[in-house]
């Protein structure tokens, strides 16, 4: 059961700088980052996409033919 | 009459309507709820079957809609009232809610949204990614400026006594921005480590989450920002006040004058601070037990005064505030509290074992504490004070501490938190129970006892509070050593001597401005509202101080924002509703150590580290949605934040009407066989338009679940329309074409993807349409015939469908990655009421009925209320856009048959 989507981007603030800490070692995928973060990767991906929105975190394509992307801390002035 | 024509809503249809009727001459109103015009068109990817950009097509209609010199757009706006008038015209009202952002001065930058601290679903974008409270709702909006989403003040906010906006603060620490949320607290009064320690938190009372788990811990968060702040070397971090010339002296250093010297300070007046005892502070200093509030942390707090420039003179009892006057200063601020302790009124009063609440408490913060191991103390009164003198009393050693409270439990005043931490500390109340008699041993001065009397409670008095009425025979003694009487505290009696005074000695000085008959002198605090708080009285020093700057100023005292304007408080149950289920998250903070027969004054309540109260922040449901964080205002570089801004009713005469409201799309969770909201890969097909839309939400095409590249995707075709389950038995007639465009577009996007699309019959009827489904079909888009039944989900968050295969003739099953809902379309019933009260007619179906369809299009039941799109029934954009150039030439026709004379 997934959680209210209201109350997962709420959390959104709260959860910024434990993903970004967690992405200061190197870009990660949302999966990569949701096992790190022991956290839902479905809530991964909401917090990320708004952090991608908002300048704080950028894609970067991975290898393959059906590349998964990874996210990489932008610095911000 | 103000309009010719007004046009509801500014989708296709109304947009397509306005400009033809401006490009005819007419002056068109277009009244569109939403902050920009534009409707839905302008979110989707591409057109079929042309597959031209949608906004390509739709912006520059929208700017011709905005910028036509016969149209005026007012966004953010609903109509409220029709009227038809005698000439064949109607008269409309309608409401604009504010934007809170100025748009003459707004530039677009969006400083504001990157700086605000509440997220929110993105409703532009399938609520798939978080958008601000401050925000512009999507990147081609008309108008591009900003706006606050602020339906009212958070019930925390709105509950504070002391105007404090405890939502900004907590949203604040939510976002990690400590400093931010110090500030914040600080810009209303000095006091900041003070009320984190020992405020009662009307907050927390009225927080929503307390209809939940419990209340978020707001007072906890204060203290937790006052102490990190207090931690470092820097002072309040105030810019030092420009002096203004102008001197005023505030008597009395307790939380209302203290609060009111801080503003006025930093407002650049002289403030000179009188108090008669020896340290500063007051009843916070004198009256608060250290273990709720230690000396160290008002100091700290007193320092904020002093980097302002406040002098605070101690041993300066101000007898008669007109010696202040006379010696210059240009205004006097009496707060001086309820020093006075009221009587008991019983006989042995007068022993030497009697003192009172206050008395108690002032000598045991000066260090002159009486020895009372192994004493019986009772206390008299069901206060604040009283509580406190009970704990206090039992951490000097006493035996045994009894309350004797003369109601009940639920009517006691004291802090319903305090009562309980002091039964925790083995403190013993009785309740209904009131003094007779002090009592003592036969020629001896000291106490021996209290008798008491047992109390029925009878009818309520003003307060409501029901009267307690002796039980006659039921008198009892309590032996004891001390009687503590806290039944009550005045202001003193000084006051009388400058200005009239209530019965109850409080200062009768106007409610509003706090000023006095002599002009210069102004009253605050408990000394004007009786014995209250720290926040109230927090409150009042606020209020007194904008009271004086407007008449030190020469302005007419007007209303303290702060206080006096604040946007209705959020309903607590409208806000529940926001959510459909709510994930349990208690309070999960270390209580306070409280302990049986405690025996000494450190605190009970531990500190919170930083994690603990972003934790704790993080529980908070931001009711009002904006938290008035204050940070967009520092954000912006136009200052056009304006949090005054109110909502404006207008009447207006117009010649016709034209609804233009569109439809609504089928909530695909009352499917709940194909578990959208329950499952994250099951999405709409709006969703799916706005990953696909050059403005996405996410990366690419993504899954929801974990951001992997989907490569299976099936389309359930007909979700809530051709239903009778749902009730909606009719053909949404646009989906069949959205869905064979989206698998187009899908097919580019995901170059390896396979896309299947389950569906009824394909209804491709229109020019171009048909060879755009075997377009479709060409590029490698498989096709079932057949209903879905149902769709699971494994382990992996792929999803299993069960659908039957008419073709084949069997049932199956097939594993996606990603399933898109098509979903249908619904009557909009924004204006249903408005439009029934007036006597239209709705079809079969719900949707406005038209008089004649084929032969009258656009015309409704009603002469001069015309519709415009897909709010008679669903329609596509070249359709919706032919039956609006209809509306347009009806309402012409119409204008032009009332100006020809009978």
């Amino acid at each position: 059961m997934i959680r209210d989507v209201r109350e997962v981007i709420r959390e959104e603030p709260l959860m910024r700088d434990r993903l970004l800490a967690l992405l200061a070692g190197g870009p990660l995928t949302v999966r990569e980052l949701a096992a790190a973060a022991g956290l839902p990767a479905s809530e991964v991906m909401v917090w990320v996409m708004g952090m991608r929105k908002y300048g704080y975190v950028a894609e970067e394509k991975g290898p393959g033919r059906i590349p998964e992307y990874r996210y990489a801390v932008v610095r911000r002035s | 009459m103000d309009y010719d024509a007004l046009v509801v809503g500014s989708g296709i249809g109304g947009m397509e309507t306005a400009i033809k009727l401006g490009d005819m001459g007419y002056r068109v109103l277009v009244v569109e709820k939403e902050p920009s015009v534009g409707g839905r068109m302008v979110l989707l990817s591409k057109v079929f079957p042309t597959l031209d950009c949608a906004s390509c097509i739709a912006t520059p209609k929208m700017a011709a809609t905005v910028h036509h010199p016969n149209v005026t757009v007012v966004t953010d706006s609903e109509v409220t009232a029709v009227a038809r008038t005698g000439d064949g015209g109607f008269r409309v009202r309608v409401h604009t809610r504010p934007r809170y952002v100025d748009p003459a001065a707004c530039t677009g930058c969006r400083k504001c949204e990157e700086a605000c601290t509440v997220a929110v679903p993105d409703e532009w974008n399938g609520e798939m990614v978080s958008r601000r409270a401050a925000y512009i709702a999507y990147p081609q909006a008309i108008p591009q400026k900003a706006l606050i989403e602020r339906p009212g003040t958070s019930p925390c906010t709105d509950a504070c006594p002391a105007g404090i906006k405890a939502h900004g603060y907590v949203s604040l620490v939510r976002s990690g921005r400590y400093e931010e949320a110090f500030r914040l607290i600080l810009d209303a009064t000095p006091l900041v480590g003070t009320l984190g320690a020992a405020c009662y938190a009307p907050c927390e009372s009225a927080c929503t989450r307390g209809e939940l788990e419990g209340p978020v811990a707001i007072r906890r968060l204060k203290r937790f920002v006052a102490e990190r702040h207090y931690a470092g070397p820097d002072g309040p971090g105030v810019t030092p006040p420009v002096p203004n010339g102008k001197r005023v002296a505030v008597v009395g250093s307790g939380p209302a004058g203290l609060t009111a010297a801080w503003q006025l300070a930093r407002a650049g007046y002289a403030v000179h601070v009188f108090e008669a005892g020896p340290d500063a502070g007051g009843f916070l200093r004198q009256a608060i037990p250290a273990y709720r509030l230690p000396a160290e942390v008002l100091d700290r707090d007193l320092a904020n005064l002093a980097a302002v420039g406040v002098t605070i003179s101690t041993d300066s009892p101000v007898g008669d505030p007109a010696a202040l006057r006379a010696d210059g200063y240009d205004a006097v601020l009496v707060a001086t509290g309820t020093p006075r302790s009221r009587r008991l009124g019983i006989p042995g009063e007068e022993r030497a074992g009697v003192a009172t609440g206050l008395a108690f408490l002032r000598d045991v913060r000066a260090g002159r504490a009486p020895d009372l191991a192994g004493r019986h103390v009772v206390v008299v009164g069901g206060g604040n004070v009283a509580v406190d003198a009970a704990r206090t009393a039992a951490r000097l050693g006493a035996r045994e501490v009894t309350v004797a409270y003369r109601r009940s439990r639920g009517e006691m005043p004291a802090h319903p938190a305090e009562v309980d931490d002091a039964l925790a500390e083995g403190v013993r109340i009785l309740f209904q129970v009131a003094p007779v008699d002090v009592t003592g041993q036969e020629g001896s001065a000291g106490t021996a006892g209290l008798r008491c009397s047992r109390m029925a409670l009878g009818e309520p008095d003003g307060s409501g509070r029901l009267i307690p009425i002796p039980v006659e025979g039921s008198e009892f003694d309590i032996p004891c050593d001390l009687v503590i009487a806290a039944v009550g505290l005045a202001p003193a009696d000084e006051l009388a001597a400058s200005l009239p005074v209530h019965p109850d000695g409080t200062a009768a000085v106007d409610p509003r401005t706090l000023q006095g008959p002599q002009g210069w002198l102004f009253v605050a605090g408990d000394a004007v509202t009786g014995p209250s708080d720290i926040a109230h009285a927090v409150g009042q020093g606020r209020r007194a101080a904008h009271a004086i700057d407007c008449w030190l100023q020469g302005r007419e005292p007007d209303a303290f924002a702060p206080l006096d304007d604040r946007l209705p408080a959020v309903d607590r149950t409208s806000v529940l509703a926001r959510q459909r289920t709510y994930a349990a998250r208690p309070r999960q903070l270390p209580p306070a150590a409280l302990r049986d027969e405690p025996r000494d004054f450190s605190r009970v309540e531990p500190s919170i580290g930083e994690q603990e109260a972003r934790e704790a922040a993080g529980r908070c449901l931001d009711c009002g949605v904006c938290s008035e964080c204050g940070e967009c205002l520092a954000a912006c570089p136009a200052d056009a934040i304006d949090l005054a801004m109110r909502g404006e009713d207008r009447s207006l005469d117009v010649g016709a009407v034209v609804v233009a409201t569109g439809y609504r799309l089928f909530p695909a969770d009352l499917k709940p066989q194909y578990g959208y909201g329950r499952f994250p890969n099951v999405i709409t097909a709006m969703q799916m338009e706005r990953l696909l839309a050059p403005t996405r939400p996410y990366t690419s095409v993504l899954r929801p679940s974990d951001g992997r590249i989907p490569l299976r995707v099936a389309y359930v075709m007909c979700t809530g329309s051709r239903d009778e389950s749902v009730g909606n038995p009719l053909c949404s007639k646009f989906c069949c074409m959205y869905s064979l465009k989206q698998n187009e577009l899908l097919m580019g996007v995901l170059r390896f993807a396979e896309l299947t699309v389950h569906y009824i019959d394909i209804r491709a009827v229109g020019k171009g349409y048909d060879e755009f489904f075997e377009q479709a079909k060409g590029m490698g888009v498989t096709f079932v015939k057949g209903r879905v039944a149902a769709i699971r989900e494994t382990p992996e968050g792929n999803l299993v469908l069960r659908y039957e295969d008419v073709d084949r003739g069997v049932v199956g099953e097939a594993d996606y990655d990603l399933v898109v809902l098509a979903v249908g379309v619904l009557p909009n019933h924004d204006l249903d009421r408005l439009l029934s009260e007036a006597g239209i007619a709705f079809d079969d179906f719900a949707y406005i009925a038209e008089a004649d369809e084929d032969y009258s299009p656009a015309a409704t039941t009603i002469p001069g209320i015309f519709v415009a799109g897909a709010v008679s029934g669903p329609r596509d954009i070249p359709e919706s856009i032919v039956h609006a150039g209809a509306a347009a030439l009806q309402v012409a026709a119409h204008l032009e048959r009332r100006s020809v004379p009978a």
